[in-house]
């Protein structure tokens, strides 16, 4: 059974300059014990997306679609049902370290709410199970740390300490949106490999924009461009033979692969084009690309991807 | 073109037990004129510091920074100032290096006024093949920041930047809060710019492959040192430095070497080498006395005691 099944997804806006078509029919299985990374540049919808999984936009928003957790649709719930999972069986953890925390709690504390909200341990226990947790995301001292503020952690601290917060409930599913961002490479190092072995047990949607980060986590790669997924894959299969230009294009922009950039920008999700949604950065774009829009195709085992080159 | 000698910066804490935080400690270098010098370190090791004092946004605690021939730290404000628009520096998040409230052709022809004699004809035009030359369209110039990507207001920065015509340009991790396609797009204009104009540039990251594309030499810093300085392919294929390895080691992210013990602060150490207390190689020499520089092949120094 799937821990996670997302079914024609649509999550849209109003806003003043017309409706943001954030996430556009997307369908996206996480099994258990599966890690799947969702790549895409910035704006493209990746958090709205796992915003729409964990039910934490706005109630004017448009969301249809499926999203079945354990076979319940969490759509369906209400804001009730919706808490005792939020945090307990699915936890997210949040993009950029210095805002997502209180900075005006003590650390310790932040993590200790999250445990007697959701394992009704008393409030002293609750603390001591935050010491735990700072020490399994091995923050130096994790005792005296634990009462200290955010603004005395350093960058990769703070991250570890959201990262103790979202595993600090025993969740079968985590989000983690771009975890890494901002980080340097010998931090960005240490937190992948404590996100690796921290998550074994467990299934999780990583949401980066890079690559090569992705590569160290998951099993499975989807591609996100314009608020559809692009292409789906094993993580090998990505990097060996990425299928969809707008993945080649990515890769080629590495610096360690050529620097060559994909020309343009993305198109605005208000004014999504008809056809297919690289049409117009794409180098292998041909007439019939401007007016039909592709439809996901599998090529090979488990190899999925969204252009009318491979029809 | 640009001569760093021994410069410091340290930070005081404390009124009546002062701490020291030695966030750039006797650092030399040169970069010579047409050549780009990257500086790789990560964060809090000094390196937005060293970008700041050799352009005297902040005043060095000792040293000399030369500048053309003149000495830019014992320079007088009126003499310095007019070198200023020679020599610029581009920060690190674009949206807060530009003012909100000014629509992006305003900001752009800041600088032009400054300059003096120029009518507004003039300036509208050269405007606009400044917007050109960064790769944006003439319609942005009517806009604000917030309404342009980070990608954008970038390459708005840089416009500024050029509008001055520099000879020598501090770049201070321009592309790190940029998605990879965009990051691609600035640092090839960089490129381009680099090769159009002669510029000398000084470009600062955590981020190695990027460096790598950008520069000729480069330089390693680490806790306010310069642990080693080449040629880039030297850095590349003969690293020396055991923190400089750990920086390239050329396997996936997570085979990397991993640094476990976190460091300490800076104001912590006396003795010794910076590098000592994370050192895979470290012996006990290595904690009683501060290596010195030693020249490892043509233009290829080392901060090791235990390289021979």
């Amino acid at each position: 059974m799937s821990v996670l099944e997302i079914i024609d997804l649509k999550t849209w806006f109003q806003t003043q300059d017309g409706l943001v078509k954030a996430v556009n029919s997307v369908n996206l299985r996480i099994e258990k014990n599966e890690r799947v990374g969702l790549v895409g540049e910035t704006g493209c919808g990746k958090t709205v997306l796992s915003f729409s999984i964990i039910r934490l936009l706005q109630p004017t928003t448009m969301i249809e679609g499926k999203i079945l957790y354990k076979s319940k649709d969490i759509l369906k719930l209400s804001e009730r049902e919706m808490q005792k999972i939020r945090g307990k069986e699915i936890a997210m953890i949040l993009q950029n370290p210095t805002t997502a925390l209180n900075p005006v709690l003590k650390v310790g504390d932040q993590i200790a709410e999250a445990i007697w909200l959701h394992q009704g341990l008393k409030k002293k226990e609750a603390k001591e199970k935050a010491v735990e947790m700072l020490e399994a995301v091995k923050i130096p001292l994790a005792e005296k740390r634990a009462n200290e503020y955010p603004h005395q952690f350093s960058g990769g601290m703070k991250e570890r300490a959201l990262i103790a917060i979202g595993l600090a409930c025993c969740t079968s599913l985590i989000i983690a949106d771009e975890p890494t961002r901002g980080l340097d490479v010998t931090t960005k190092a240490q937190i992948i490999k404590l996100m690796k072995d921290m998550t074994k047990q467990r299934s999780m949607l990583f949401i980066t924009h890079d690559l090569e980060v992705a590569a160290e986590i998951c099993d499975n790669i989807a591609m996100m461009y314009a608020g559809e997924l692009v292409e789906y894959a094993k993580t090998d299969d990505v990097f060996k033979n990425p299928l969809h230009p707008y993945t080649q294009g990515i890769f080629n922009s590495l610096p360690n692969r050529g620097l060559k950039p994909i020309k343009g920008m993305s198109p605005s999700l208000i004014d999504l084009p008809s056809g297919c949604r690289f049409y117009q950065r794409c180098d292998y774009a041909r007439e019939i690309c401007k007016n039909r829009h592709p439809e996901m195709v599998e090529m090979e085992n488990g190899h999925f991807v969204r252009c009318l080159l491979y029809d | 073109m640009i001569e760093v000698e021994n410069l410091k910066k340290y930070f005081s804490s404390g009124m009546l037990r002062k701490r020291y935080v030695k966030a750039v400690d006797d650092v030399s270098f040169h970069i010579e004129k047409g050549e780009t010098l990257g500086l790789v370190g990560e964060s809090g090791c000094g390196k937005t510091t060293i970008g700041k004092a050799i352009l005297k946004l902040i005043k060095p605690t000792s040293g000399r920074v030369i500048f053309d021939g003149v000495d830019l730290l014992k320079l007088k404000k009126k003499k310095l100032r007019r070198l200023r628009p020679r020599m610029q520096m581009i920060f690190q998040d674009p949206d807060s290096s530009l003012d909100p409230r000014m629509k992006i052709g305003d900001s752009i022809a800041e600088p032009l006024k400054l300059q003096g004699d120029i009518n507004k004809g003039e300036i509208k035009g050269k405007i606009l093949e400044l917007v050109e030359t960064v790769g944006l369209n003439p319609e942005h110039v009517n806009r604000y920041p917030y309404q342009l990507s980070g990608g954008q207001n970038q390459r708005v920065v840089l416009a500024r930047i050029l509008a001055l015509n520099p000879d020598f340009i501090i770049a201070d991790e321009p592309t790190s809060s940029l998605d990879v396609s965009v990051q691609a797009q600035i640092l090839n204009m960089m490129n381009d710019l680099k090769r159009e104009i002669h510029l000398t540039l000084l470009f600062i990251s955590h981020d190695l492959e990027v460096v790598r594309c950008m520069s000729d030499r480069i330089a390693v810093m680490y806790q306010g040192k310069i642990v080693e300085i080449g040629k880039t392919e030297d850095i590349f294929d003969y690293a020396k430095h055991p923190y400089t390895n750990t920086l390239i080691s050329p396997t996936s992210i997570g085979d990397r070497v991993i640094l476990d013990r976190d460091m300490k602060n800076a104001s912590d150490y006396t003795l010794g080498c910076v590098f000592y207390q994370r050192c895979p190689f470290a012996v006990e020499r290595c904690s009683k006395k501060e290596p010195e520089m030693i020249e490892i092949g043509k233009k290829h120094y080392v901060l090791c005691d235990r390289v021979t």
